[in-house]
């Protein structure tokens, strides 16, 4: 059969691997075959590809040093930055190391909270802001990159250097597939933007396309005001969904978070029920911490597209921490029909079936979960089995499982936490100190471990450890009464007599 | 104008007075100029060359509202070193000393300080807090007693009523508040504590007074308003108690001594389901609480689901292990497992803990007569007849009523269902619901 069918052949059925080893062959004939030459170049493409919209990382440097914002101080609800904790009730949902409410379902842009300062984040433990480790900078692309070339044993297949831009602009056939060829594979986006300004030079500026991808290297290089205008400048030539969600994306880099949701609702109007806006919308109140809209939104995703797992994990999520466990198993159970088969779903599916009472299924559910682990996902998994033993009454095993949970994962800041109340519990007030100690130092925002230690200070008569804690704990959960009553019970302690 | 140059000119030539700005740094102090008076001791200090005594402790007082009591205890020291004979700074060292928990230096400073001074209430009292925190409760009781001798304030009593507490003396403790009382009738902390201990004593009615005082004067003590609250659940005003807890939901919303009351509540007005999501948010809250375990389990029974009854009673026994009724639960629930053996060794273990518990003896009573045992079933019986001839336990008129019917019966010989004294018994139980303390 001739080669380039079965190459095009191999390709279509996204058997990338073959496509590039029968191109390469081809080449190797004839070194001139532009058919073969762009087939292996989409291939190569195609196996590191990654979805633009999604794929949104924000390394220290982008966090900290970053002033794209326009306001400084913004009005409460209408920033990301400094969302309001309204809504969410700190006693019941737990928060994330970096103090914003555990959400259902973990993206790759997930952040959970910045941190203030460059020594703030360096300290911080590595996943505490984004759902992968935090480099200094948008550390993938540069990593995606490398290993590429190493996949290629003989070396970079086109040499960018080398290239004259100029020459391959006035073919579009060719520009398109190389550009996507150095965005993608290569992550160079200079040379990208290169190629993508002459060839939309050479289209009289006519191809919204090319003006799409002028702004995803505008994005990129974090010129986000020009990767805007070209957005705009391609809406108008013709509405596409993906444009709308980059240029939401933008807004929302930009910290304009009502800004982005009316971008995503002039798409809507144009889209009607589309679910990836309505997800993003989601997404953005979620960013907000507004819950009753989040939900929301993320139920008339469901309407639209009734197997959305970001939705139904998010909605369950919402339903377990507002003491609606039974709905939650609902949820978690037609994730579980739809195919997904991880320790997350199962961890939370067991904590579900415990809080509802229905006690045959629990540790079943645990049992897989602990199965299906890494060291990480076992810490959390023992936390909460932990919890179980606590419901049952079992102090020792509860004791034994927080122990786990600790061995797994050394900087489980809630398991330090419990298992110190456990010591105190059995009365060693030394070691339930150090422990508060080290879980208040893990997660300084979140309040627990500052009352505890506050109130055990104030046990033994330390009062000025204990108005620190207190007023820490204060600053985590501004409205918790007890602490509110600590401070108040210490600053009179202070001021009499 | 001759004289009046001379005057001036001999003003001028006088050194300045080290404590000549002290009116002016008094008054930003009391009333809480905070930067002012910062700024007017730095100048201060440094026209004196660091000497005046009154601006070190004024700038100390201000550290130590700050809660930076460590810096505020040097200042005062120094304080002490420019005047060494002030009984005055070595009380307030020996204060921070107590703030930084350090109570047997502070006993130490306390005693000089009377050397320098004379012992008033003061150091009393603070003495007395001391030996409270060094567990020598009986010269602190001493130390406070004198403290009141001196002069009557309201902290000294309220201290004073925690050790006598402490020590389990419930009769003092009342006595001391009521003086309290007495003394400052507006102190609404006072009168929620003495209320709280009149709840306990079960004078429902002095309580009930003390605690609408307390609210009259702070209507949203919520302490006060779930004491309150309790009381007027164990007379059935379910609904004016829940309008009680309303106010108090909105200014605790995660209390769960509350959501246990005001599950408690709902079941009262046979809303079983509300009771139970409310019970089950108290749990979630704090799962330390046996008293909230205990409503859960009695809930479930009622509702019929005995295998989450048993295990709310299970866990409930696993944080209080000496509590009778809670093995009458557990007990309740197994046979209804169909697991007669073990509700016979949970029956047992209750009679051994509380055998003088008229809920726990018709139980049993009616397990042994369902398990065939009629012997048995009688004594029990007995033992129930013999309880109730006591005046000094009451018993609800339900409860007599069953023990007729099994006294029939057990008589006949004939086979009865009893299944609704379970219903009954909870009545009591909201009893034990006030969980403020």
């Amino acid at each position: 059969m001739d080669p380039l069918f079965m190459a095009l052949s191999y390709y279509k059925r996204r058997k990338f691997e073959d496509c590039v080893t029968t191109c390469t062959k081809i080449l190797d004939k004839n070194p001139y075959d532009q058919a073969a030459w762009a087939l292996k170049a989409k291939a190569l493409t195609e196996q590191v590809y990654i979805d633009e919209v999604e794929a949104d990382d924000q390394g220290i440097a982008e966090m900290v040093m970053d002033d794209t914002s326009v306001a400084q101080v913004s009005r409460p609800g209408t920033s990301l930055k400094a969302p309001t904790s309204a809504g969410v009730n700190q006693a019941v949902r737990p928060v994330s190391q970096s103090g914003r409410p555990v959400s259902g379902f973990v993206r790759p842009g997930t952040q959970s909270g910045r941190p203030g300062t460059m020594e703030q984040a360096l300290r911080t433990p590595r996943t505490a802001h984004t759902a992968r480790p935090v480099t200094s900078a948008s550390g993938r692309f540069v990593r995606l990159g490398t290993a590429s070339m190493l996949s290629n044993p003989g070396g970079p297949f086109i040499n960018l250097s080398r290239l004259n831009y100029n020459k391959y602009a006035m073919r579009p056939n060719l520009a398109k597939v190389l550009f996507e060829y150095i965005f993608y594979h290569e992550n160079d986006v200079r040379n990208a933007l290169e190629l993508a300004a002459l060839a939309s030079e050479h289209q009289q500026f006519k191809d919204w396309w090319w003006k799409v991808q002028l702004g995803k290297c505008y994005h990129r290089l974090g010129m986000f005001r020009d990767a805007e205008r070209q957005y705009k400048s391609a809406l108008k030539q013709q509405v596409m969904l993906d444009t709308v969600l980059l240029l939401g994306k933008v807004y929302q880099r930009l910290d304009q978070p009502l800004q982005s949701i009316e971008t995503f609702k002039q798409g809507l109007e144009k889209f009607p029920n589309e679910s990836s806006l309505l997800v993003a919308t989601a997404r953005i109140y979620d960013g907000m911490n507004d819950v009753e809209n989040t939900t929301k939104w993320y139920k008339d995703v469901l309407e639209s597209d009734g197997v959305n797992i970001e939705a139904i994990a998010s909605i369950a999520a919402n339903y377990f921490y507002s003491d609606q466990p039974e709905i939650a198993i609902r949820l978690y159970r037609r994730l579980m029909q739809m195919g997904v088969y991880n320790v997350e779903l199962f961890n939370n599916l067991g904590l579900c079936c415990y809080y509802a009472q229905q006690y045959d299924m629990t540790l079943k559910c645990f049992e897989r979960a602990i199965d299906l682990a890494n060291d990480d996902e076992l810490a959390d998994v023992w936390y909460n089995i932990a919890h179980l033993a606590l419901g049952i009454g079992d102090n020792t095993m509860a004791y034994q499982c927080l122990r786990l949970a600790l061995s797994a994962n050394n900087g489980h800041a809630e398991a330090y936490n419990n298992l110190a109340v456990l010591e105190l519990q059995r009365g060693d007030f030394e070691r339930a100190k150090a422990l508060f100690r080290s879980a208040a130092e893990l997660a300084p925002m979140s309040y627990e471990a500052h009352y505890n230690q506050a109130t055990l200070a104030e046990a033994v008569g330390d009062l000025q450890s204990s108005y620190i804690s207190a007023l820490k704990a204060t600053k985590a959960f501004p409205e918790h009464v007890d602490s509110k009553d600590l401070l108040k019970k210490l600053k009179q302690h202070f001021t009499n007599l | 104008a001759g004289p009046k140059r001379k005057i001036k000119a001999r003003k001028a030539a006088k050194l300045p007075s080290i404590e000549r700005r002290n009116w002016l740094i008094h008054s930003h102090f009391i009333r809480k100029e905070f930067d002012g008076c910062k700024s007017l001791i730095q100048e201060q200090l440094v026209e004196t060359n660091g000497q005046c005594e009154y601006a070190i402790y004024i700038q100390a007082l201000m550290l130590r509202s700050d809660g930076e009591i460590q810096q505020s205890l040097e200042l005062f020291q120094a304080c002490h070193q420019i005047n060494p004979k002030n009984p005055d700074n070595m009380k307030q060292i020996a204060k921070n000393l107590i703030l930084l928990g350090k109570h047997k230096s502070a006993i130490e400073c306390y005693n000089h300080a009377t050397d320098l001074g004379e012992r008033d209430w003061e150091i009393c009292h603070c003495l007395g807090v001391c030996y409270q925190f060094l567990k020598q409760l009986d010269q602190a009781e001493q130390c406070f007693l004198e403290a009141l001798s001196k002069g009557k304030h309201t902290v000294t009593y309220s201290v004073l009523a925690k050790l006598y507490l402490e020590q389990q003396e419930t009769k003092k403790a009342i006595d001391i508040l009521q003086k309290g009382v007495d003394f400052a009738p507006e102190n609404t902390d006072l009168l929620t504590s003495l209320g709280l201990l009149h709840l306990r004593n079960e004078s429902f009615h002095r309580a009930f007074e003390l605690l609408g005082q307390a609210l009259t004067y702070d209507p949203e003590n919520y302490k006060a308003i779930l004491a309150a609250g309790s009381l007027m659940q164990k007379h059935g005003d379910f609904d004016v108690a829940l309008t009680k807890y309303r106010v108090a939901a909105q200014r605790v919303p995660e209390s769960s001594s509350l959501w246990n009351n005001i599950a408690m509540c709902f079941f009262g007005k046979k809303k079983n389901v509300a009771a139970i999501s409310c019970l089950k948010r108290a749990n979630y809250l704090s799962p330390f609480d046996w008293r909230i375990l205990y409503n859960l389990s009695l809930l479930h029974l009622t509702m019929q689901q005995y295998a989450s009854a048993f295990q709310f009673a299970s866990t409930a026994i696993g944080l209080k292990s000496d509590h009778g009724p809670l093995y009458m639960l557990l007990a309740v629930g197994l046979a209804n497992l169909g697991q007669d053996d073990n509700a016979e060794q949970a029956y047992l273990k209750a009679m051994e803990l509380n055998s003088n518990d008229p809920h726990t003896l018709i139980n049993y009573c009616v397990f042994l007569h369902n398990r065939g045992n009629s012997q048995k079933a009688a004594n029990i019986l007995g033992n129930f007849h013999k309880l109730s001839d006591d005046k000094s336990v009451s018993v609800e008129k339900e409860l007599f009523e069953i023990s007729k019917r099994l006294s029939a019966v057990l008589n006949v010989g004939e086979k009865i269902v009893v299944e609704k004294e379970k219903v009954e018994k909870h009545r009591k139980k909201k009893a034990t619901k006030k969980t403020e303390s």
